[in-house]
């Protein structure tokens, strides 16, 4: 069944298109930066900061702050809201579910599959990332610059080997994806509700959207640590690069996305289990 | 015919966005009066600090620079995607067009029915948050602290008398107006070019996402484009609230708004005026 819906995804060109953009942007950023501005620092997250030139594992760690405000999020909308809407829009999802499978079973092969091309997203892009900053900048020790302990008189650093550096950027690059968790399930469930795939696919970048509005409200503080999808949340990650590791905040978070995740996901699959499905 | 439209608004969608807006004012002011209205709060990028319980002013400012970059520009984008392809959904667009009047009377009409409900949103927000403002801290002069210019030995406070201060937040207010021109006319040329509400109101909001993505904070070497895009300077108008005010970017937003409204409501009325309508 998974098998049936992945051969089906790998022979669509949305798919490789969203991938093939998503590996570009990395290697276009690489371009930029290394032709225009290599030795001005960059900002990563809220406290950190590296020089591009001095190692080309900066590249991920800028690329990943980068696309995780919009295009990660997008692209993983892309494939969670078309996974059950696009079978809608085509008319042909009756005849997916007259094979002699359960609902569940289909719902969970295309969430399966969904999924998978939704981890390569982040996977691809970190992965160009290392791949054409290394080649740009070299394979040498990261120094992050720990602004938040950096004063007039001292620079605060912390520096990784090549090996351990990117160690941290394969974690980092997990908990990226694990924090678009609520977005993926929420796409998921609009596209059980709708035929219309644009309309999950709007829908499941506007969950981001929304939440990161209400959490910069001025006076709704409160709520950002239960929003689904905020700065803080967001750049999360990047506490991995300083000395010691800074991770406050990483249960509340994989408490907040679990959360999230078994609600979208719950409710579409009680929909599309009863649905009466005409398309 | 203006009137004929308007009456056509009257409708829960209108009521369910003017009436959002509304609820998330009323949600800051209470969340606000119960968290630490005498705590002084960060506002906008500069930042100041305000404190709520101190002046009536404080409530509208916080409301409106944290409804300026997603909450408003929804709103608008609502009420311009909607206008004529709302119509164009429910294939009433062609007995709209029946009746004896030109098609650019019909659009004039249109536009002028979504911009009043669009300005109907702007001014909602801050004349609710200063309602609110007034019954917590009656009519006080506002002092605002420049965040930017203080160090922790010295503040540098302004104190704006309550006349001074209204006058103030009534061009703020008009200087956001101005901002949402831009997203308004693109949302309402997508309007006139597709049948799908979604897809225009979308393409609004997309409007103030693309700028914001394309920004230096966050894709370096994208600094060339930020001048030209049109959501990124509609925060300038908190610098009004510095002693001395700055105006310094204004004018070349207000510029920059006009070029863009005049462009996308000319290519809305030049679409429109040729297209085969067939819903």
């Amino acid at each position: 069944m998974i098998g049936v819906e992945l051969a089906k995804q790998c022979r669509r060109a949305r798919g490789w298109v969203t991938l093939g953009v998503m590996a570009a942007v990395p290697a276009l950023l690489t371009a930029v930066i290394g032709l225009t501005r290599p030795a001005i620092p960059e900002r990563v997250g809220d406290w950190g900061s590296v020089v591009t030139s001095t190692s080309g594992l900066t590249m991920p760690l800028i690329a990943l702050s980068a696309m995780q405000l919009f295009l990660l999020p997008l692209a993983v909308a892309v494939f969670a809201g078309e996974a059950v809407a696009g079978e809608a829009a085509w008319g042909s999802l009756r005849y997916v579910l007259a094979r002699p499978r359960s609902r569940s079973r289909v719902l969970a092969a295309k969430a399966g599959v969904a999924a998978a091309f939704s981890a390569a997203t982040v996977a691809v892009a970190g992965g160009s990332a290392v791949l054409t900053g290394v080649a740009a900048f070299g394979w040498t020790p990261l120094t992050v610059l720990d602004l938040q302990h950096t004063t007039a008189f001292t620079y605060a650093t912390a520096t990784f080997a090549p090996g351990d550096a990117l160690g941290r950027v394969a974690l980092g690059a997990g908990m990226v994806a694990a924090g678009l968790v609520s977005t993926f399930a929420f796409a998921l469930l609009l596209s059980t509700l709708t035929a219309s795939p644009f309309a999950a696919v709007a829908g499941g970048v506007g969950l981001g959207l929304v939440s990161r509005a209400l959490d910069n409200v001025a006076g709704l503080h409160a709520l950002g640590p239960w929003l689904p999808l905020t700065d803080g949340g967001s750049t999360l990650w990047t506490g991995l690069f300083f000395s010691p590791v800074q991770l406050d905040g990483l249960a509340q978070q994989a408490l907040v996305q679990t959360a999230y995740a078994a609600v979208f996901l719950a409710a579409a699959w009680l929909r599309f289990t009863r649905a009466d499905v005409l398309a | 015919m203006i009137r004929i439209e308007l009456a056509k608004q009257a409708r829960p969608r209108t009521f369910v966005a003017l009436g959002a807006l509304a609820g998330l004012t009323v949600a800051l002011a209470v969340a606000l009066e119960l968290t630490g209205a005498g705590r002084a709060e960060p506002v906008g990028d500069i930042p100041l600090l305000l404190v709520p319980a101190a002046s009536p002013f404080v409530l509208p400012l916080i409301a409106l620079s944290s409804t300026m970059k997603f909450f408003l520009p929804l709103a608008v984008s609502v009420f311009a995607g909607e206008a004529v392809a709302g119509e164009a959904r429910w294939g009433s667009l062609r007995y709209a067009l029946g009746r004896g009047v030109s098609r650019s009377r019909f659009l004039a009409a249109k536009a002028a029915v979504a911009a009043l409900l669009s300005l109907a949103a702007v001014l909602l927000v801050p004349l609710i948050a200063l309602g609110a403002g007034l019954a917590m801290a009656g009519w006080q002069a506002l002092p605002a602290v420049d965040g930017g210019a203080s160090a922790a030995v010295r503040q540098a406070p302004a104190v704006f008398a309550p006349a001074a201060a209204l006058g103030r937040l009534a061009v703020g207010t008009g200087y956001v107006g101005a901002g949402m021109t831009s997203v308004f006319a693109f949302a309402f040329f997508l309007s006139t070019v597709t049948a799908r509400p979604l897809v225009a109101v979308a393409g609004g909001v997309g409007l103030t996402i693309l700028s914001r993505v394309l920004n230096y904070d966050y894709l370096p070497g994208v600094a060339v484009l930020s001048p030209y895009l049109p959501n990124n300077d509609v925060d300038l108008w908190l610098h009004l609230f510095q002693e001395p005010a700055r105006t310094a970017g204004m004018g070349s937003f207000l510029v920059l708004q006009a070029i863009y409204t005049g462009v996308f409501l000319a290519l809305a009325w030049w679409w429109f005026t040729r297209r085969d309508v067939l819903s």
